[in-house]
C-alpha cells in the first residue's frame, strides 16, 4: 500500500518547492508535507483513553484501524475552542504509525516556492522551534511549515512538553 | 582440533533455496524427532524405513547445499539406521541415545546455515560414537526374515472359463499387491482389490483364496491371475487407486505357462503408502484409531502458506465482521423508520442480502480460523522424547500417555504453550513422580504415570497434565513460604490446603530439595502462569496428597478474537475478557460492606475489594454512578479476585484485540482496543494488572 509510506525526513528545505496541506488552528496557518498527510476526514467519535495525557484526545476507528488521535491545539498550547462543522482529523504517517491531528480547518493543498521559505529563528524565538521547521511568506500570509516528527512524541515515554501557555 | 566456533560459513543458496532446505531439513528432523524414540525396542521395518528414509533425505540435502559438516553427520547416522534396517543391529537404547545425540547436533548444524556462522559442534566425535555403537557387539535383531521367493499353484481349472478371453488376445497377469504395512484394516483394502480386479477382467486365480478375502481374510499381501484386456499400466493405475495400496507389480504369463506353479515376487523392504508420507502425518498404532482406516481416509491435500498471509486474511475478515454488525445494525434502524408499504419490498430484500452476508462472513471467519488451526499433535509429539531423558537423569520410571492429539488450536497459541507444558511435564516427572524404591514402598507401581490430555469445549482448549505421584508437600509449602518471608505464619497456617496448592505459582518458591538442572530454581511455575495469561488463558492446579498433581491449562481456541463481557463505566465502553470474569451483578443483589472504609463485595465466602473500573484505569472525568443502580464484575487473576464497578453490562461478544499503536504505547490496565457493532471503539482491559495491583488477597469470611 504505497499510500502509507512514511514521509521522507527532510529537514533541509528542497530548492525547488513544497507541496502542502495548508490547515487552520486558530487565526494561524499551518502546512504539513502532503506527503505524510493519508487522509482528511470530518470529525467523528473519538474513544478517550483514561490516563492519557491532556493532549492526546483518544483513539478513533478509521476503517479498521486503531489511529490515536492529538488535537493539535492543545498539543501546540493554543486555547481550546469548540469543535465546529469545519474541524478536520487530518491524519498523518508518522514513525510511530498513524496519527490523527485535530485541526480547526484546512483550507487548501498548494506548492510553495523554497525561497519564500526561511528558518523559524528568524522569524518566531520560543519554544514552537521544536516543531516548526520553517516559516513560508506567502504575498497575503504567513504559514508555518509543521515538522511533523517534532510535533509528535516520539514514543510512549517522550511526553516532552513545549506549552506555548508557559 | 582447534576449535573453529565463530568462523564465517559459505553455502552453495541463494534466499529461496535457503528457505526450501529450511522447511525440508526443519520437516525431516521434526520427523525423527518423533520417531526415533519409538524405534527403541521395537523395530518396525516400516519405522526404520521411514527414520532411515528422513535421515537419507537430510543427507542429500545437505550435501546439496555444500554443508560439509552436516552431511557427514547424517552420513553416519544414516550408516546406524542402515544396519538398524537390515538386521544387523538392534535399536538398543545405547543406538539410540547415539542417534539422538546426533539430531540434537543436526539442528544446531542446520541453524548454521541461517546464522551462516560456525557453531563450533564437534561432529567428529558424534561420528565416532555412531560407528563405536555400530561395531558395538549389541545384539543382530531378527528382523523377519525375506522368505524365498514365493511360488504360486495355480489350482487346476482355474483357467477354464478364461480360454475364450484368452483367444481373443486378452492377456494374462500374475498380480501382486501389497498393502500398505500403516494401513488399519488391510482385509477390507484386500477385498476391495480383488473387487477392482474382477471389474477389469476375470480373475482365474487367488491367492489368499477369493473365499478367504471375502470372508475378510486378507493381509498385507496378496496375489491373482487376472485374465484382462487391459495393458499392464492400467491395471496398475486402476489397482493403484484403491486406498492404501502400497506397491502393485505384475507379469505377464504367456498362456502357455499359465497353468504351471508361478513364481512371484522377490520381497523388498516395503514402503509407507507416498501419501501419508507427503502429509508428514505420524502413523497411529492405537487400536482406538482403527476405524480411520475403514472409510477409506482421504489423504489430505495441503499446500504451504506464509502464516504472513493467513494473519492478512484474518484481519481482513476481521474488518468484515465489523461490518456485517453494522449492516445488521442499519438494517434494524432502517426497519423502525421506513414502514412504509412500497418500500417493504425493497426492505424485504435488503434484509435477505444483509443475513446471506452475515452467514457468509461467519462461515469465511470459521474457515480462516480453521486454515492457522493445527493439531495439538504437534506439540504433544515432542514430550516422549522430553520425558525420558528426564526420568533417566531423575533415576525414575515414568510411563507418558498423551491423548486427545487431533485437538486442534491456532498455530500462535500452539507456538506459545509449547513452553509451559514442558515446564509443567518436567516439574511432574521431577517433584511429582517418585523414585521407584518410595513408590514400591508405597504400594504403587513402580513406573509412575504421567497423562497429557487435550481436549476441546466450547471455544475453548484444555490440557490436562495429571500424574500419579506423590502430589504437593503442603505442609512443606507452608514452611517454605513463611520462611522465604512471602506470609505470616497466621496467613500461611489459615489458607486452606486447596489454597496452599495455588502457592506453586507465586515467584520466588521452589519446593524441590536440591536445585537440580532439571526443573530450575523456583523460577518455574509462576512464569507458566505468566504465559498463559498473557495469552487470556487460566491455569489450575489441584492436588491430593500421596496420590497424585493434576495441572489444568485452559486457553482460548485463537488469539485473533476473545470473548469479553462488554460493559460502560464514565461513558466509555470496555470489554473484559470473559476468562477473568467470575460473576457480574447489579448492586442490589450483592452483599456489599464497607470494611475500613472500602466498599467491599463478599461473594462465596471471600471478600473482594471494590474498584471503580474507570477510575482504576485513571478516568479523572467527573464521575457519577447512575441513579438507578450500577453493576459489579468479580474478575480474578489467578488466585486474586476484585470487584469492578461499572455503570452498565452490554453482554457478551467476540472481540478483535487491536493494538492502541506505538504512539500510546502500553497503557495501565488496557491491552487494546476494539471496534465496536457501531463503528466505535471499546477499550480491552488488562484484569491481570489491575487485580495484581490491588492485591486482593482472599480472607476467610
Amino acid at each position: 500500500m504505497a499510500r502509507f509510506e512514511a514521509a521522507p525526513e527532510s529537514t533541509a528545505l528542497p530548492a525547488s518547492e513544497e507541496h502542502v496541506v495548508i490547515f487552520k488552528l486558530a487565526d494561524e496557518y499551518y502546512a504539513l508535507d502532503i506527503q505524510a498527510v493519508q487522509e482528511i476526514v470530518r470529525m467523528q467519535t473519538i474513544t478517550s483513553i483514561p490516563g492519557a495525557d491532556f493532549w492526546v484526545e483518544g483513539i478513533t476507528n478509521l476503517r479498521g484501524r486503531v489511529v490515536p488521535v492529538i488535537d493539535l491545539r492543545k498539543r501546540c498550547g493554543v486555547p481550546a475552542s469548540e469543535y465546529t462543522p469545519e474541524t478536520r482529523i487530518v491524519v498523518v504517517s508518522s514513525s510511530t504509525g498513524m496519527v490523527g491531528l485535530i485541526v480547526d480547518a484546512v483550507s487548501e493543498v498548494m506548492r510553495i516556492p523554497g525561497d519564500q521559505v526561511e528558518p523559524p529563528s528568524a522569524i518566531v524565538a520560543g519554544p514552537e522551534n521544536g516543531y516548526l521547521r520553517g516559516v513560508a511568506k506567502l504575498e497575503d500570509r504567513l504559514v508555518s511549515l509543521v515538522d511533523l516528527e517534532g510535533v509528535l512524541p516520539s514514543s510512549a515515554d517522550d511526553y516532552g512538553s513545549f506549552s506555548r501557555a508557559a | 582440533m582447534a576449535s573453529t566456533k565463530g568462523t564465517p560459513l559459505q553455502f552453495d543458496l541463494d534466499d529461496e533455496d535457503l528457505k526450501l532446505f529450511l522447511e525440508e531439513a526443519e520437516e525431516q528432523i521434526e520427523l525423527l524427532d518423533q520417531s526415533l524414540v519409538q524405534l527403541e525396542g521395537e523395530p518396525d521395518p516400516a519405522l526404520v524405513q521411514r527414520i532411515f528414509r528422513a535421515a537419507h533425505t537430510l543427507k542429500g540435502s545437505s550435501a546439496t547445499i555444500g554443508h560439509k559438516k552436516m552431511a557427514s553427520l547424517t552420513h553416519a547416522m544414516e550408516t546406524v539406521l542402515d544396519a538398524v534396517r537390515q538386521g544387523r543391529r538392534a535399536p538398543t537404547s545405547d543406538v539410540v541415545d547415539a542417534l539422538l545425540a546426533g539430531l540434537d547436533a543436526l539442528r544446531v548444524l542446520a541453524n548454521e546455515v541461517v546464522t551462516r556462522v560456525d557453531s563450533g559442534i564437534e561432529t567428529e566425535r558424534l561420528e565416532a560414537d555412531l560407528m563405536a555403537v555400530l561395531e558395538g557387539d549389541g545384539p543382530a535383531v531378527a528382523l523377519p526374515e525375506a522368505p524365498d521367493v514365493p511360488v504360486y499353484q495355480v489350482p487346476a481349472g482355474a483357467l477354464e472359463c478364461c480360454w475364450d478371453d484368452i483367444e481373443q488376445g486378452h492377456g494374462i497377469y500374475f498380480v501382486d499387491v501389497a498393502i500398505a504395512s500403516d494401513c488399519q484394516l488391510p482385509s477390507i483394502r484386500c477385498y476391495q482389490v480383488l473387487q477392482e480386479m474382477e471389474s477389469i477382467g476375470r480373475l482365474a486365480a487367488c491367492w489368499p483364496d477369493r473365499d478367504v478375502i471375502e470372508a475378510g481374510g486378507g493381509e498385507y499381501r496378496m496375489a491373482g491371475l487376472l485374465v484382462t484386456r487391459q495393458s499392464e499400466d492400467q491395471v496398475a493405475a486402476a489397482l493403484k487407486a484403491v486406498s492404501d495400496v502400497a506397491a502393485v507389480r505384475l507379469r505377464q504369463v504367456p498362456p502357455a505357462e499359465a497353468t504351471a506353479p508361478i513364481e512371484g515376487f522377490r520381497d523388498e523392504p516395503q514402503q509407507p503408502a507416498a501419501a501419508r508420507q507427503e502429509t508428514g502425518e505420524a502413523r497411529d498404532e492405537a487400536p482406538a484409531e482403527a476405524q480411520r482406516g475403514g472409510n477409506g481416509r482421504k489423504a489430505s491435500q495441503s499446500v504451504r502458506i506464509d502464516v504472513e498471509r493467513l494473519d492478512g486474511l484474518m484481519n481482513l475478515v476481521g474488518e468484515l465482521v465489523i461490518d456485517r454488525t453494522r449492516l445488521q445494525q442499519v438494517r434494524e434502524q432502517l426497519s423502525s423508520v421506513l414502514r412504509d408499504a412500497s418500500l417493504s419490498e425493497l426492505m424485504d430484500n435488503f434484509e435477505e442480502t444483509t443475513s446471506h452476508l452475515a452467514r457468509v462472513t461467519d462461515e469465511l471467519q470459521e474457515q480462516i480460523m480453521r486454515s492457522r488451526m493445527l493439531p495439538v499433535r504437534s506439540v504433544l509429539s515432542r514430550l516422549p522424547r522430553l520425558v525420558r531423558d528426564v526420568a533417566v537423569k531423575c533415576g525414575k520410571k515414568v510411563d507418558l500417555v498423551t491423548a486427545g492429539e487431533e485437538t486442534e488450536l491456532d498455530r500462535s497459541v500452539i507456538e506459545e504453550i509449547s513452553d509451559p507444558l514442558v515446564h509443567i511435564l518436567r516439574n511432574a516427572v521431577d517433584h511429582g513422580i517418585e523414585s521407584p524404591e518410595e513408590r514400591r514402598a508405597a504400594g504403587k507401581p513402580e513406573t509412575g504415570t504421567i497423562s497429557v490430555t487435550a481436549w476441546n469445549q466450547e471455544t475453548y482448549i484444555y490440557l490436562a497434565v495429571r500424574d500419579d505421584g506423590r502430589g504437593i508437600d503442603t505442609a512443606a509449602l507452608r514452611r517454605k513460604v513463611v520462611e522465604k518471608g512471602l506470609m505470616t505464619r497466621e496467613a500461611a497456617e489459615a489458607a486452606t490446603d486447596d489454597q496452599v496448592v495455588q502457592w506453586i505459582f507465586m515467584p520466588g518458591l521452589s519446593t524441590a530439595k536440591q536445585i537440580t538442572d532439571v526443573s530450575g530454581r523456583g523460577v518455574g511455575m509462576d512464569i507458566v502462569r505468566t504465559n498463559i495469561e498473557r495469552l487470556n488463558g487460566q491455569i489450575t492446579v489441584s492436588s491430593v496428597q500421596g496420590k497424585g498433581t493434576e495441572v489444568i491449562i485452559q486457553l482460548p481456541l485463537t488469539l485473533a478474537t476473545t470473548k469479553a463481557l462488554m460493559v460502560s463505566a464514565n461513558g466509555t465502553v470496555y470489554a473484559i475478557p470473559l476468562v477473568s470474569v467470575t460473576e457480574a451483578l447489579a448492586d442490589h443483589e450483592a452483599d456489599i460492606h464497607t470494611v475500613g472504609g472500602r466498599k467491599t463485595l463478599r461473594l462465596r465466602h471471600r471478600l473482594l475489594p471494590m474498584i471503580d473500573l474507570a477510575a482504576a484505569l485513571g478516568d479523572t472525568r467527573p464521575r457519577m454512578l447512575p441513579t438507578d443502580g450500577y453493576f459489579v464484575v468479580a474478575a480474578r487473576h489467578g488466585d486474586r479476585q476484585a470487584a469492578f464497578i461499572v455503570d452498565r453490562l452490554l453482554g457478551e461478544q467476540d472481540v478483535v484485540v487491536k493494538s492502541l499503536g506505538d504512539m500510546l504505547g502500553t497503557r495501565k490496565g488496557l491491552t487494546g482496543a476494539t471496534i465496536l457493532g457501531d463503528g466505535t471503539l471499546g477499550l480491552i482491559v488488562d484484569i491481570a494488572s489491575l487485580v495484581t495491583e490491588q492485591a486482593a488477597v482472599a480472607v476467610p469470611a
